[in-house]
């Protein structure tokens, strides 16, 4: 009982210290971070990341980066799932337009112009987004 | 003189009303061939209706898949 007791209390220690590393990797400002969170890159509608302002060389290659494992991923869906691949990029566009924009930060509708949500403010999703 | 001014203009009338009829009927057969003909003609519009349908719907049936791609990947993803 008590070794069954330590061993619990073990895995929940490893899980609180996993949590915490996460959570410092989470909250570290990187180049990225600061650009997302002062709106100069944001979240696009067709499910990609792009550039209010003109970046930072090391901003640019890291959002670049970014969207061409987004698009890896966004192809290997779509031959699962037997669709295109741009219209797994809208999904995702669609998710991300709704959960992954805070307040104060950039993002794109198809209508290509770039907003900064503001507080109390709702994105105007597409209208194929499934709410 | 009036009589005769009177006589050209009936004849004159005639022949047009005759050539009106004419051209009235060509453009009456015309008409309705060019009818039969466009039931075919508009493609494109509905195509593209069809497209935003489908689009639609593999928007719905992808959400749970973009959910899950957008959760398990914070490197693709991030805050």
């Amino acid at each position: 009982m008590t070794r069954k007791m330590k061993i619990i209390s073990g895995i929940v220690g490893l899980a609180l210290a996993g949590a915490a590393g996460l959570a410092i990797a989470q909250t570290a400002t990187t180049p990225l971070s600061t650009a997302l969170a002062d709106g100069s890159v944001g979240e696009q509608a067709d499910g990609y990341m792009g550039f209010r302002s003109t970046p930072s060389a090391t901003v640019r290659s890291e959002v670049d980066a970014i969207n061409i494992k987004r698009r890896a991923a966004y192809t290997q869906l779509a031959q699962q799932r037997g669709v295109t691949i741009k219209e797994v990029a809208a999904a995702v566009g669609c998710e991300t337009l709704a959960k992954r924009v805070a307040v104060g930060r950039a993002y794109q509708l198809p209508d290509s112009v770039w907003r900064v949500r503001k507080a109390g403010e709702e994105i105007a999703l597409p209208a194929y987004c499934v709410t | 003189m009036i009589q005769s001014i009177l006589t050209r203009r009936a004849e004159d009338a005639t022949r047009s009303g005759m050539n009106k009829m004419l051209s009235l009927l060509m453009a009456a057969s015309v008409a309705a061939c060019g009818g039969c003909v466009r039931v075919q003609a508009p493609d494109k519009p509905i195509e593209i209706n069809l497209n935003v349908n489908i689009r639609q719907e593999v928007i719905v049936t992808l959400k749970k898949d973009a959910e899950d791609l957008v959760t398990s990947n914070p490197d693709l993803f991030p805050k």
